[in-house]
């Protein structure tokens, strides 16, 4: 367990302020904000790379606080990989396990252990750079599981990947946090990789915690302007029934739709969907289409780079968005008839409690 | 005024003026060689080459320098890595004060060092402990003062490059800061060191005002390669003189051969 208490630091331009946050073991933490809001110098922090003036960490109930980064048993994977370019890959994931020519044999063990976790035994010979972004993730992985740390610390791992690559390695994550129980630490600033993989959020902003929560309460209750500005203010729909379709799929009814959403588990009372998710259409679209509905758009507001739209579903309102360069594209207007789509996997649903 | 030269004309116009610059130069260091070919009868020039003076000149050079450069390296590492990484007052100053030996004129700092030792504590040190007025150890003392700046701040610059981080990473894998440095920072200055190394040694090789000051010009005593060029040339022996030139000049070539070889294969990060 990690416990931060009350830590103010300055560095430059960036500014934590009186963080206070528990980190359960075994839990995938996700730190949640927006590029600058002094995520990275948070997570140096639990590492161990600032001096800390003001505030306390603690580890498992000890004050590590005045610990250098090697006598806190952290692993730690940076945003840019920083994989050693006079090692290969083999050298570089044993780093940690001490000088290879002693215990030969149980190094080797435990690199090709690690290699198999992360998938990456077939490069163990090659020379870093030549290695693809994706690659150079797992071996850093690899590399900083190596010493069998107590906590893993993510920095932005997937910020720099292609669509597919992050997405894949999403996935990949999750499943090694499951195979190890490791209390897992992940930055991102992207909103969905959070409510996808995290345990728990904790929203950043300006150098404050926010708001910490399951990603559930997170969308559904989001505390401050802040956070919910963040969030972007999704669609909440209250739900009158539900009932099971089986194959992991429930059909809810809210209001004037009925919706079709993945889920397994009790009765949801409540689903989100972020604006950015609902697909307007002016024609209707091609094809049997789940969670597809006819509505009228009551108004449209500029944002930024983003439409927003209002569409009337019979009697609930949704708000959609959409980027700016396709909005020009269409000719919408108020009152005007559009279909719009759900993306069924992007719902996020919600049991309560109340 | 430029305006004029706009347009494909001007282009021309700029790289003729650029490359006659170059050629300017190139024909200027033509005629210094051709005028020395010239002058060198060839029998007198291998004579002088394998002459008994000349041989241990070289050896004296190449044993001096090594022995300079190798210890400015040893020094230059700890105060270049403390002046890149560490913080501190004065950070700036002493930054620039490093310079300095550069810029001074090597007789000026040798003629410093011969004013040290005739001070109380110089002449202790020069009676009791190590002789360096006009003897062999002046002339590595010379060297060291000479080049020691400028390893330093080859090795500066080699460790201003080098991402902290890399140590940071290694920290949190386990190792000390010591062995941090000993284990990430150093393999990875290891082109940057090897290339001050050999600048830094060609330096104190080529090294001659501080030298001859401090150490003197003895014939087969203080004599190193500089030396006996000036020994030969106020003897007015020119041969000789020029035999040492092709032997400086072959340790110079050889010298950034090396570099450019170990450049060329630099890591890409």
């Amino acid at each position: 367990m990690i416990e931060v208490k009350d830590l103010s630091l300055r560095l430059g331009e960036f500014h934590l302020r009186d963080i206070d946050l528990t980190i359960n073991d075994g839990e995938y933490f996700v730190i949640l904000g927006p590029t600058g809001a002094g995520k990275t110098v948070l997570l140096e922090c639990l590492a161990g790379l600032h001096r800390i003036r003001q505030g306390r960490i603690y580890q498992d109930g000890s004050d590590v606080t005045r610990l250098t980064p090697e006598e806190r048993n952290l692993g730690y994977v940076p945003q840019d990989y920083v994989l050693f370019p006079f090692l290969n890959v083999l050298r570089n994931i044993a780093f940690g396990l001490g000088p290879v020519r002693r215990h030969r044999d149980e190094i080797m063990t435990r690199v090709n252990e690690l290699a198999e976790l992360v998938g990456v035994a077939h490069l163990l010979e090659r020379q870093t750079r030549t290695l693809s972004g994706g690659e150079k993730q797992r071996v850093a992985l690899a590399r900083a599981l190596a010493p069998s740390p107590r906590v893993l610390l993510l920095d932005e791992p997937l910020g720099a990947l292609d669509l597919r690559t992050a997405k894949y390695l999403r996935l990949e994550l999750r499943r090694i946090h499951r195979e190890l129980g490791l209390t897992t630490v992940h930055i991102t600033h992207d909103l969905m990789e959070a409510l996808e993989m995290a345990d728990r959020v904790a929203v950043v902003q300006d150098g404050r915690v926010e708001q910490v929560a399951g990603p559930e309460e997170m969308l559904f209750s989001p505390e401050g302007e802040g956070v919910a500005d963040f969030i972007g203010a999704p669609n909440i729909l209250d739900c009158d029934y539900c009932r099971e379709l089986g194959q992991g799929l429930m059909e809810v009814g809210c209001g004037d739709l009925k919706l079709t959403v993945p889920h397994e588990g009790g009765a949801i009372r409540k689903v989100a969907i972020l604006p950015r998710h609902i697909y307007v259409s002016e024609t209707r679209p091609p094809g049997l289409s789940v969670n597809g509905f006819e509505g009228n758009v009551t108004a449209i507001t500029h944002v930024g780079n983003t439409a927003k739209i209002w569409i009337d579903v019979g009697a609930t309102a949704l708000m959609a968005e959409i980027p700016s360069y396709l909005f020009a594209e269409m000719s919408l207007a108020a009152g005007q008839e559009v279909f719009i789509i759900l993306r069924m996997r992007r719902i996020r649903c919600y049991e309560g409690h109340n | 005024m430029f305006r004029i030269l706009r347009g494909v004309g001007g282009e021309r116009a700029f790289r003729g003026a650029t490359i006659s610059a170059l050629v300017l130069l190139g024909l200027f260091f033509t005629g210094i060689v051709i005028s020395m070919l010239a002058y060198t009868e060839w029998d007198t020039f291998l004579a002088a080459l394998i002459s008994e003076e000349i041989l241990f000149a070289i050896r004296l050079s190449v044993i001096t320098a090594t022995i300079s450069a190798v210890i400015s390296i040893l020094i230059a590492i700890p105060v270049a890595y403390a002046i890149s990484r560490a913080s501190f007052h004065g950070k700036d100053i002493v930054d620039s004060l490093l310079d300095l030996p550069i810029v001074i004129s090597p007789v000026a700092l040798g003629a410093a060092l011969l004013v040290f030792f005739n001070t109380p504590l110089g002449a202790a040190i020069d009676d009791n402990v190590v002789k360096f007025v006009f003897s062999v150890p002046g002339i590595v003392l010379a060297q060291i003062t000479v080049i020691s700046a400028l390893a330093i701040r080859l090795l500066k610059s080699t460790f201003d490059s080098i991402d902290p981080r890399y140590e940071q990473v290694a920290r949190t894998l386990g190792c000390s800061k010591p062995e941090a440095f000993f284990r990430v920072s150093l393999p990875l200055a290891r082109d940057g060191l090897i290339a001050a190394t050999i600048l830094t040694w060609a330096r104190a090789v080529g090294e001659f005002g501080a030298t001859v000051t401090l150490a003197g010009a003895t014939a087969m005593k203080t004599e190193t390669l500089p030396t006996a060029i000036f020994l030969s040339l106020a003897t007015a022996d020119v041969g000789k003189a020029i035999a040492v030139i092709f032997v400086l000049v072959i340790i110079a070539v050889a010298a950034l051969l090396v570099i450019r070889k170990i450049i060329g294969r630099r890591y890409q990060l």
